[in-house]
Parts: C-alpha cells; sequence; structure tokens
C-alpha cells in the first residue's frame, strides 16, 4: 500500500506500529532543512511544487517502487511553502520483511524523486532574498 | 489557439511570471514554444535543462499543442 501527501505546514510522521507480524524492518527517512545552500548561509527554504502533476509523480513512484523492490508499504510525506532550518521537508515509512530491501528501495525512491517529481525549492537569505535553489542533491 | 505556460523555479524567476497565456498558430510544437519562452527569458535560461509536460503529463518527444494545453517546462526539480 502506498499513502503520499503534499502537505503545507509542518510534518507529522506516520505512526509506528507495533502490530505488524510479517515486518521485520520499519524503515524511517526524515529529509531536513540545512542552513547553508551551496556554501551560502540561508535561513529557510521555501518548497514550490507543480501542482498536481507532482502528487501524481509522486503516487506513481511510490507505487513504482513497490513494485521494483520486496516491499509492502511505503508511505510518504513532502511539505510545500516555508521550511524552516532543521524542520522537516520530507518524511518517509518504508515497511518491509527485512531490512535490506527497506534500505534499497528507499534510496532508490528518494534518488527517483529528485529526478521526476516536479517539486522545486528556494533559498532564503538572511536579507529575505529568494532565489531558486541550484542544489540538487 | 491559446496556450498557458506554467512557469515554476528557474522558469518563472526568469520570466517573472507564474503563467503566461500565448497566442500561437494551429499546429505549433513545443519545441517551437520551448524556444519562444528561451527569447523571453532574455539569455537567463541558457544552460538550464528543460523537459517539458503536456497537460500534466512528461513528453520525451516533442508533441504538437492544441488549444487550451497547459504547458510546463521543467528546469531541474529538487524535492526532498
Amino acid at each position: 500500500m502506498v499513502i503520499v501527501e503534499i502537505i503545507n505546514g509542518p510534518i507529522v510522521p506516520f505512526p509506528s506500529n507495533d502490530d505488524r507480524n510479517q515486518d521485520g524492518a520499519e524503515l524511517v527517512f526524515n529529509g531536513r532543512v540545512r542552513d547553508t545552500e551551496h556554501g551560502h548561509k540561508i535561513i529557510a527554504l521555501e518548497y514550490e511544487q507543480y501542482e498536481g502533476m507532482a502528487e501524481a509523480e509522486l503516487t506513481t513512484l511510490a507505487e513504482d517502487t513497490c513494485k521494483k523492490f520486496p516491499i509492502n508499504d511505503l508511505f510518504c510525506k513532502h511539505r510545500m511553502g516555508r521550511v524552516g532550518i532543521g524542520e522537516t521537508s520530507l518524511h518517509v515509512s518504508i515497511w518491509a520483511k527485512h531490512r535490506k530491501q527497506a534500505i534499497e528501495a528507499m534510496d532508490w525512491f528518494i534518488f527517483e524523486l529528485k529526478k521526476r517529481v516536479p517539486i522545486w525549492k528556494w533559498a532564503i537569505h538572511p536579507d529575505g532574498t529568494k532565489v531558486p535553489s541550484e542544489c540538487t542533491h | 489557439m491559446k496556450i498557458k505556460v506554467k512557469c515554476f523555479s528557474q522558469v518563472k524567476y526568469a520570466l517573472g511570471e507564474n503563467e503566461i497565456i500565448l497566442e500561437m498558430e494551429t499546429g505549433s510544437t513545443t519545441l517551437g514554444l520551448e524556444k519562444i519562452i528561451r527569447e523571453k527569458a532574455d539569455g537567463k535560461l541558457d544552460g538550464v535543462s528543460l523537459r517539458v509536460a503536456v497537460n500534466q503529463q512528461y513528453q520525451s518527444e516533442e508533441t504538437i499543442l492544441t488549444d487550451g494545453d497547459e504547458v510546463a517546462f521543467i528546469p531541474p526539480v529538487q524535492g526532498g
């Protein structure tokens, strides 16, 4: 099963679960905002999406990941708008029988997200100016 | 025919617009539209690779546009 949410406002993590008898691995990733972009100090990032297409592409990607790897569930939340330093912009939770498959699936999912999901970030500098981020990591 | 161009990230920054409505001739293609957008950007999109989406679907080849299409020239994405 996949759950994909693109949201405004702080991310509330997906709840953990002690009742899953078949899954030996619960892998959680939180992507957080650093205080520098390309060596320049920033005070926040502002995320922008192509509304509609971003959620559709993210859902397709989550489904592709579940087909490509032997995992059971992939849950993802991506935040839009202004995100402060240290705050979570991306939250992913993967459930699988074994850790190796969960880790490989997580790595591929995030790698592909950064290639195909139409979401961008703008760097907010200390003087308040806002420019498209050049960071593609 | 009227084509709506959605602008994001570097395209938005270069053009100073969230979206543009353009009047184009019947038979116009994504490639022709990209040329117009790059010219409007006056060099600010030089060296920026752009993928194209028509009606929210990526297009891998040049596509003929139809009246009312929504087109986005998508600079490198940066989610995460």
